[in-house]
């Protein structure tokens, strides 16, 4: 053992020192608010069933858990997200009314060797179980734009879309190729795509334009005026409608050709971006069918910050280097 | 400020030729030493390195946009960018290939497969439903068959004269290969217009009405 003395597994991340104060400090901040708006804090087990996660289908490869077999040669897995947990738990316990969680934690995933990427990263989040639609779309969201202050990030992007707008495209496109060429936003694939697709044009050229359909209220108005499409156009206007009624609109734009990160999201949409850090910092949305897995119709919807990249950020934000 | 990182050699020439050709100042790069980093005068900052290094320098947000291969694309295990154009340049594609006997041949075991393109290689296989065990080469991937170390290979092919020129031909082409631009996630969303400025550059005459 003598040769790794001094060393720490791959998997592992560099002890926290310098910043400890900044986390906990909006750790703090962000715990106020939450709690502020009847948010009742759960500290979650480390450890699920594997299959909790892999029956769900939420977007976690398979090799990117940690597991073990245990004692029942089940698989056990190290948590590797907190909505599925919660959501567990809010069907075990036979929970019937509106119920407001908040976490702070860290979750584990396995990142390819030599990469320079860490294993565990830092969340904090809410889950709003039990509360459809507007109302729980607008708790939501307020709560984001009242935190989002508190991360001391200065040029932050919030962007929400929707994924009715998601699912209505995809029935009228339907080609099952579409969904991977919107993710990648290729746009030589979209053009040979529309091309043998028989489309009326408008069609055509709001699928071309996708790529670049993000932007400020401005842009999604323009959509709006010009979408033929009754749903798609419906669903746009609930996104604006959520806009309009927000407390604060700072930060806030839409992107119209984000794709749902996990099948459940059924609704609105939320990503966050710095400047500073290579992945989003904010990541949530309504996941209305999540809750079917327990034989549950329950409405939800939820975000969590990623702290890790956050403090990365702040750090690389300080150094002023671009 | 638009920080750009390209894949050295061939891919390297033909994209500054195409930036080039739309009037973008490339004097910098074709008079370059052996600087590895150097910024043009319409504010493109451009280091060059080799294929996977550039998808690495990308995941990390070192840079925002990358311009490399599709092969190595579909060998990487890193899938979070945005492949937004097509160069149509370097035009080549992944194929299997072996002595003309293989395509008949019974095998009554796995077969042995040598490639630099592993990943590949495993899809292909296992979108085929077949069992089959793969040699890691790095280079010269032809000799596999040749000295017998596997039955088959998967590989580039361009013209295919160095397949000819060994007895070796295409048993099966597996996909397109050419030049991609791929940008990361987040640049997108903070350099907008820069970006899309730049692919409208490389996407050609047409415009989008």
């Amino acid at each position: 053992m003598e040769e790794v003395k001094y060393l720490i597994p791959e998997e592992s991340i560099d002890a926290i020192m310098s910043n400890v104060s900044s986390l906990r400090e909006i750790e703090n901040d962000l715990r106020h608010v939450f709690v502020d708006h009847g948010y009742l804090e759960v500290l979650m087990p480390s450890f699920e069933y594997a299959d909790l996660y892999s029956d769900m289908d939420i977007g976690i490869e398979e090799e990117k858990m940690f597991q073990y077999i245990n004692y029942e040669g089940k698989r056990v897995a190290l948590r590797t997200d907190f909505t599925v947990p919660l959501a567990r738990m809010y069907c075990a316990q036979k929970e019937t009314d509106v119920k407001r969680y908040c976490y702070f934690g860290k979750v584990y995933r396995k990142e390819k060797r030599h990469k320079g990427r860490s294993s565990e990263f830092f969340q904090a989040g809410i889950e709003l179980i039990g509360l459809s639609g507007f109302a729980g779309d607008l708790e939501c969201l307020n709560i984001i734009q009242q935190t989002a202050n508190y991360l001391k990030l200065k040029n932050i992007k919030i962007e929400i879309s929707s994924a009715k707008f998601y699912h209505r495209l995809c029935d009228i496109v339907g080609d099952r190729s579409f969904v991977d060429i919107l993710k990648r936003r290729d746009l030589s694939d979209l053009k040979k795509l529309t091309e043998h697709k028989d489309l009326p044009v408008s069609l055509k050229k709001l699928i071309l334009n996708l790529p670049k359909s993000f932007g400020d209220i401005g842009m999604l108005n323009k959509m709006i005026e010009t979408m033929e499409d009754e749903q798609l156009k419906e669903a746009l206007i609930e996104l604006k409608e959520l806009y309009e009624h927000l407390d604060d609109k700072k930060n806030l734009s839409f992107d119209l050709a984000m794709t749902p990160s996990m099948k459940y999201y059924t609704g609105v949409m939320i990503k966050g971006y710095s400047p500073y850090s290579a992945e989003t910092i904010i990541n949530g949305g309504r996941y209305d069918k999540l809750m079917y897995h327990f034989d549950r119709n329950v409405p939800a919807i939820g975000f969590s910050y990623d702290l890790s990249h956050i403090l990365r950020a702040l750090e690389k934000e300080e150094e002023g280097n671009d | 400020m638009i920080k750009i990182a390209i894949t050295k050699g061939r891919i390297e020439k033909q994209v500054c030729q195409m930036l080039q050709a739309k009037g973008f100042d490339m004097d910098p790069i074709i008079h370059k030493d052996r600087e590895l980093l150097i910024e043009t005068s319409d504010g493109l900052s451009m280091i060059f390195a080799k294929a996977n290094d550039v998808l690495t320098f990308l995941e990390h947000g070192i840079v925002d946009v990358g311009f490399v291969g599709k092969d190595t694309l579909e060998d990487s295990d890193f899938h979070d960018y945005y492949e937004m154009l097509d160069l149509e340049i370097g035009k080549c594609y992944f194929a299997v290939a072996a002595y003309p006997e293989y395509k008949d041949k019974e095998f009554h075991r796995r077969k042995r497969i040598a490639s630099k393109y592993t990943n590949v290689a495993k899809k292909y296989f296992n979108d085929k439903h077949e069992d089959v065990e793969i040699i890691k080469l790095e280079g010269s991937v032809e000799l596999g068959p040749v000295v017998g170390l596997s039955d088959a290979i998967v590989d580039i092919v361009e013209t295919g004269s160095t397949l000819k020129a060994n007895g070796l031909e295409v048993i099966e082409k597996i996909s397109d290969i050419s030049t991609k631009m791929i940008v990361n996630k987040v640049s997108l969303k903070f350099k907008k217009d820069e970006i899309f400025a730049l692919i409208d550059a490389l996407k050609g005459e047409e415009e989008d009405a």
